[in-house]
């Protein structure tokens, strides 16, 4: 629809009432002004009508008509009154404009039946005589013989007419001024307001456009100042309400990212509304791309999916344990509860996920540990319980075959000390790192691998021919030697072990900045990738059926690295299936670091 | 009408991408039931397959459905047809993944040389990188990844080849093993065809986008 401007509201109600006041003024003024004049001219014709009744008395009685009609026109001519002398009997003596002779009887006329009644006859009518409306006043009077006459005055009623336009147009004038008058001061009084409207909308245009900080100044109307007011004080509001808004935000956010547990947040139609870094780094995905994305999209794993669906639909906390990631390695515990605006109305979903992948891991360490321990143990025990037995119940009657029981007793035995010693020593060294660390001097490694090498000379000269050492005098480290002789002495044995006899195995020391590494390596089988980061775990076997039979207790390894955390360094394992494998032990260079 | 049109093609869309999550689900369990010899993973595969089979009827029924009430032209059109074709692919390699869960017995017995677990290894995060891109590039309508995707088939292809190679080898050095290097060879088989039906997708996600055909070296 199409509006009308402030100017066509304002003026044709203004021209409206100027025009019905003007209609009505002139009426009411025309109305008196005739009536004015009509009296006026009455009283004029009265006057005119009594002035001349004498000289007329003078001519009638002197009988002269003659005279009489020669007077009339001559007062006509003089006044422009129109004078007409009527005898008593109604017989016209004279007038002014026409030939008496001709005229008809005046007998009948009302103003003179009221004039020969004594009273001055005023009338207003038609003339017959002259064909138009006319004003007549006739007076009476006695002639020379006693016998009444009326002198009769009249003026055409056009004259008065005449007059009335003349009022009536100047009034039409004044009207068209006025209108023109209207029409200005509306379409003034209509900008002023537009103006301040078109300033409040300026200032309103600018609130929309988010610049709060526009004021609009207004001082025109106490009522428009009073809006303008009313609006600058919305823009405050709006401006803290929005402030507030903004810093609420920015502080979910803060807590979002920074919360250990991924969150994402879906609508009723199982679109992403919000998703923190966790989230999309647990579901591979970028948060500005998921966002707006329907959950399947984003999240792109049917259980969260569903889960999702069963928190929207039931309003129920679904919770489950989901493995994401390219090879499922990553264990999730996501839960999905249903999303509730303040009323208690169901707006959505949240999808809670919480990163339980070494936790679980380490579940599976102890109950593997559990399992392997016990199975550890119980070999040898078996084994010692079975010959026992047979000895007890079935003594052999060849002292040479007890001989051979006692020894496997006795070598089981051995086996069960070695694994319970090097459990104990693994849970000192727990303890000791728990409670402070061990005790650490810094002292040139050298000396300590050398005796080493002589030790190991003296148990497996085979062994030791393999071993070559790479090692400068220098190399110092922050070191409890007893313990990281332990340490290197595990790994040379495994190395010695698991590689082909005759095949080298070099103990390589390197310094760096703060630290100090001690590599064994062999040029054994190697250890596949997958097994890698598990060698470290208590009794963790990469070949179940081979390394058991080479007499390991399965603890080397983790007491391996047990020494090297208690140093506060740590042990790290690089190997290639085919190629061999290295063991390192880095450790700080000083106590105090 | 158009917003109805809109409205069932964005359902279309979701379940799309819950199917091809189910799928992308299945290849990982069924990889992860071979390399574990996991009996329990082999069984949660053949459920999500019957779950994928649901699924694909339920969507070629809605497919059909917005065909013949809505008549969509243009880009809808393409993405009808493009998901009936992807619906059939995906389908068939939740039946692929069943396939390969089944030989999980493969690693029982004598170990393998480690450089056939690396290359098997090696092809099923390949075909599972494939099928991942595949289904990225229908999520974003990315027909630049799509093209990767159809590039990295002869990556798994080559691997494919190589692992028959070795098989073989393996196979005349140790005849009493044929049963193992025969599964051996299924697994592998069925991963090459996984990689195979990624390359559909791509291409169907091709066509979707840009309305052209590009199967059979025309692209």
């Amino acid at each position: 629809m199409q509006r009308r401007s402030l100017l066509w509201t304002f003026f044709p109600p203004v021209l409206a009432v100027l025009v019905l006041s003007l209609v009505l003024v002139t009426g009411f003024a025309g109305q008196a002004v005739r009536a004015f004049l009509v009296r006026d001219t009455g009283a004029n014709l009265e006057h005119a009508a009594r002035l001349t009744v004498s000289t007329f008395a003078v001519a009638l009685a002197a009988g002269d008509e003659a005279q009489v009609q020669e007077t009339c026109r001559r007062y006509h001519a003089m006044t422009g009154m129109r004078f007409t002398v009527i005898l008593a009997d109604g017989r016209v003596a004279g007038d002014s404009l026409e030939d008496p002779g001709r005229m008809d009887n005046h007998a009948d006329r009302p103003e003179f039946a009221a004039a020969l009644a004594g009273q001055a006859g005023h009338g207003r009518r038609y003339s017959t005589t002259l064909d138009h409306q006319r004003l007549y006043c006739a007076v009476a009077a006695a002639g020379g013989d006693g016998t009444p006459f009326v002198v009769r005055t009249s003026v055409s009623e056009s004259s008065l007419a005449e007059v009335m336009r003349g009022a009536l147009g100047r009034i039409a004038l004044a009207g068209l001024v006025l209108a023109l008058l209207a029409g200005v001061t509306a379409y003034l009084l209509s900008r002023r307001l537009r103006n301040a409207l078109a300033r409040l909308q300026a200032g309103a245009e600018a609130f929309a456009r988010g610049d709060l900080g526009q004021r609009t100044r207004e001082a025109d109307s106490a009522e428009i100042a009073a809006l303008a007011d009313a609006m600058n004080r919305m823009a405050d509001q709006l401006g803290r309400r929005i402030e507030t808004i903004d810093a609420q935000r920015r502080e979910l956010e803060a807590v979002m990212s920074s919360m250990i547990e991924g969150v994402i947040a879906v609508d009723l139609d199982e679109t992403v509304i919000s998703m923190n870094e966790v989230a999309a780094r647990l579901l591979g995905q970028m948060p500005p791309r998921a966002v707006g994305r329907s959950i399947q999209e984003a999240a792109r794993d049917p259980d969260l999916t569903a889960m999702v669906q069963q928190a929207l639909s039931s309003g129920a906390t679904v919770e489950r344990d989901v493995r994401l990631g390219d090879r499922a390695e990553i264990c999730v515990q996501a839960t999905a509860t249903d999303l509730r605006d303040g009323e208690g109305a169901l707006i959505g979903a949240l999808l809670v996920l919480n990163d339980v992948t070494r936790l679980r891991r380490l579940e599976i360490m102890r109950r593997d540990f559990v399992a392997n321990v016990s199975h550890e143990l119980r070999t040898p025990i078996t084994s010692i319980k079975g010959f026992v037995e047979t000895l007890l119940d079935h003594p052999p009657a060849d002292p040479a075959e007890t001989r051979r029981f006692m020894g496997i007793i006795s070598r089981q035995a051995d086996r069960l000390d070695a694994i319970i010693s090097d459990l104990l020593a693994l849970s000192r060294l727990e303890k000791d790192t728990e409670s402070g660390g061990i005790e650490r001097v810094e002292l040139p490694v050298r000396p300590l691998l050398e005796r080493l090498l002589r030790d190991l000379a003296a148990r497996d000269a085979d062994g030791a021919a393999r071993l070559s050492l790479d090692c400068g005098g220098e190399v110092r480290a922050a070191c409890n030697a007893a313990l990281l002789e332990q340490a290197v002495g595990n790994l040379v044995d495994n190395a010695l072990k698991y590689s082909q006899p005759g095949s080298p195995v070099v103990i390589t020391c390197t310094t760096g900045p703060e630290t100090v590494s001690i590599a064994v390596n062999d040029r054994g089988p190697g250890i596949a990738a997958e097994h890698l980061p598990r060698v470290f775990e208590r009794f963790y076997r990469v070949d179940k059926a081979r390394s058991r039979t080479m007499g390991g207790t399965g603890l080397g390894l983790a007491i391996v690295k047990h020494i090297a955390q208690a140093h506060r360094g740590h042990v790290t394992a690089a190997s290639e299936v085919g190629k061999g494998s290295t063991f390192t032990i880095n450790l700080p260079r000083e106590v105090s670091a | 009408m158009k917003i109805h049109l809109q409205r069932e093609i964005e359902q279309l869309k979701k379940n799309v991408f819950h199917v091809s999550s189910l799928v992308e689900q299945s290849l990982k369990l069924a990889l992860r039931a071979v390399h574990e010899s996991d009996s329990v993973l082999a069984t949660q595969v053949r459920e999500r397959d019957r779950e994928i089979d649901a699924l694909e009827v339920n969507v070629e029924e809605e497919c059909l459905k917005i065909l013949a009430l809505h008549q969509p032209v243009a880009v809808d059109l393409r993405f009808v047809i493009a998901v009936l074709k992807m619906n059939n692919d995906l389908e068939r390699i939740g039946d692929l993944a069943v396939n390969i869960a089944s030989g999980r017995h493969c690693m029982g017995g004598e170990s393998m040389p480690p450089a056939f677990t690396e290359t098997m290894h090696a092809m099923g995060d390949k075909a599972q990188a494939m099928l991942r891109g595949a289904l990225e590039s229908l999520i974003a309508m990315d027909t630049a990844k799509a093209r990767q995707v159809l590039a990295a088939d002869d990556a798994v292809d080559s691997h494919y080849r190589e692992l028959c190679e070795m098989l073989r080898g393996e196979m005349t050095r140790r005849p009493g093993e044929a049963q193992k290097m025969i599964c051996w060879l299924l697994v592998a088989k069925n991963l090459e065809r996984v990689a195979d039906q990624a390359t559909n997708i791509a291409e169907d996600t091709i066509y979707t986008v840009e309305g052209t055909i590009i199967r059979h070296g025309r692209g």
